[in-house]
């Protein structure tokens, strides 16, 4: 009797929990999405539930035929793919590096990749902008993968290392016995035996690109490099600013995080904490 | 082990290198440019020691946002962690609609932070602002204002939005180490007669405990470091009301262009990052021969 009426005290709390959160993190998301179809006086009236005739497309389709919206949603993607390529090629190589071989001053190497996340990004971009001056390479996409590029692959090193130890290494040394080479070895057995957590890997980097806002404020200097994120930021800050387009703005930049999370979703937390995990 | 020491130096090759031209000579690189008067708009670059940092000491604004930064940073990660640990409590009981709820619920994590500001200070407007809407229905009218723009409200309105982003992440985090535990510790518990809040405690607890100093190791640093939180949602203001360490960092080199002072801002940023980073390592080094 007791112990039943226990049980629904719990579900009752818990239950408790997922509605706050519910409200606290998801409706934010739902109201911006839903206010980006309602016309800006629609917005002005303060009204939550508003009238049917006060919807509209008109805000989509201003952000995509009106502005340059469509260009830096372009040169987002660009970027953002780039980055991920590189981060997967460098980081993917480099953790099966220090998952399997003797390294000389290996743990210092692991220290050394870890302790980067504690340099401050604002000091880091100060020589880094002269470099990349000096390079001839502001206002260039390169300039900015580049920068996008240190933000990511640390982390995406130390993540994927921690998966690729949970493999066992029995299945590359029986590999080897067999004739495989290290690169043959590294495509045949850890990558496929790894996807998940180089999915894992590959999302995170795509989307800290995608959603820099840092490094691209300070390599991008025009319309040519500029992305998605700098741009909505452009748009929220305006002195008039017209909110039906900046929902528009926003949910178009959200939308690529959001399907790209749908496919990630389960094994998310997996990749994300491998590198804390040991066995 | 794999025998040759040459074919793992040559893997790990690539990311040394773009790390070391890129993150570390730029590191010792801004260091350097903390001890000279580097300013983008002149042309002479002459050493001048300790000055920067001796002009540190009397500005107001830069003992300002420490505060902040400082307690900007122990809040909202002691709040992530109390939180993150509720959330995951209720994830990790068998319900009905639970597996849908953890599916959803890490999508605030993966959004862009500009995104996020952008909903915020939209919810925050005042009239039309859903927040507003909402405190009219329940009858506070007279808290009717612009959230980000009320000195008194934008800071912990800013560590809102850290919260937003983060207690998912660490509430599924923990619920990982949760369900690592082995369910024979909870049943021999029981028999002991152990009620709910010993065996979280003295189950729970140390079984979370490893994952629990990754989580808040990376999300001090992360926090401390962050930028775009409070630039995009109010730029430092109202009056100061809301300056952090990097956003002054960042205002300092790329509005007022004297890049010496601000990057001796972000070394000491960095010295302050070194010595919780060593003090952490010890205690929880430390703490760990008591399992």
């Amino acid at each position: 009797m007791t112990r039943s009426r226990r049980k629904i005290g719990v579900a009752l709390a818990a239950y408790a929990v997922v509605f706050i959160s519910l409200i606290f993190f998801i409706l934010p998301m739902l109201w911006i999405f839903y206010c980006s179809f309602r016309t800006q006086a629609s917005i002005f009236t303060g009204v939550v539930l508003a009238p049917l005739k006060e919807f509209t497309l008109e805000n989509y389709q201003t952000i995509l035929s009106v502005t340059d919206y469509p260009t830096y949603f372009l040169n987002s993607f660009k970027i953002s793919l780039a980055v991920t390529l590189l981060a997967l090629i460098c980081s993917i190589a480099g953790a099966y590096g220090l998952s399997r071989f003797k390294i000389r001053w290996k743990n210092a190497i692991i220290m050394g990749i870890f302790s980067t996340q504690m340099f401050p990004q604002v000091l880091l971009i100060i020589p880094m902008y002269l470099i990349v001056f000096s390079l001839h390479l502001l206002d260039t996409v390169t300039g900015v993968v580049i920068g996008q590029l240190i933000l990511v692959l640390p982390f995406s090193i130390w993540m994927l290392k921690g998966y690729f130890d949970n493999i066992p290494i029995d299945i590359d040394d029986s590999a080897r016995i067999d004739g495989c080479n290290v690169l043959q070895c590294l495509w045949h057995i850890i990558v496929p035996l790894g996807a998940p957590g180089i999915m894992v890997a590959g999302f995170f980097s795509f989307v800290v690109s995608w959603g820099d806002y840092l490094i691209v404020s300070i390599i991008s200097q025009s319309q040519r490099t500029a992305t998605a994120t700098l741009v909505i930021q452009r748009l929220s800050s305006a002195l008039l600013i017209r909110w039906g387009q900046v929902a528009a703005a926003a949910v178009l930049t959200i939308v690529p995080t959001i399907i790209l999370f749908s496919f990630v979703q389960r094994r998310l937390v997996e990749g994300l904490t491998a590198g804390a995990v040991k066995e | 082990m794999i025998q040759s020491r040459h074919k793992g130096i040559l893997l790990i090759l690539p990311a040394l290198a773009v790390m070391g031209v890129f993150t570390f000579y730029p590191l010792l690189e801004g260091i350097r440019i903390a001890f000279t008067n580097k300013n983008l708009l002149k042309d002479g670059v002459e050493f001048v020691g300790l000055q920067n940092f001796a002009r540190l000491l009397s500005d107001d604004i830069f003992w300002t946002s420490l505060t902040h930064s400082i307690v900007l940073t122990t809040v909202v990660v002691f709040l992530q962690f109390v939180f993150g640990l509720i959330l995951a409590w209720a994830m990790s009981q068998k319900l009905p609609g639970m597996t849908w709820f953890k599916s959803i619920i890490m999508a605030s994590w993966v959004i862009p932070v500009a995104a996020t500001v952008i909903l915020f200070k939209f919810m925050a407007q005042p009239d039309i602002g859903l927040i507003n809407i909402m405190l009219q229905g329940l009858g506070f009218e007279n808290l009717n204002r612009y959230w980000l723009g009320d000195p008194n409200v934008a800071l912990a309105f800013i560590m809102m939005l850290h919260l937003w982003r983060n207690v998912p992440f660490y509430g599924v985090a923990f619920l990982a180490a949760m369900q690592a535990i082995p369910k024979s510790y909870y049943e021999a518990a029981e028999i002991d007669g152990a009620n709910a809040w010993n065996k979280f405690w003295h189950i729970t607890l140390p079984g979370i405990r490893d994952m629990a100093i990754v989580m808040i190791t990376i999300h001090v640093l992360w926090t401390f470091n962050n930028f775009d939180f409070v630039y995009l949602a109010t730029g430092g203001g109202p009056v100061n009301a809301t300056d952090v360490l990097p956003v002054y960092v960042y205002r300092q080199c790329w509005n007022s262009y004297t890049l010496g002072y601000g990057a001796s801002i972000g070394t000491i940023m960095l010295l302050l990052l070194m010595i919780y980073f060593i003090v952490f390592i010890k205690i929880s080094e430390r703490g760990s021969t008591y399992r």
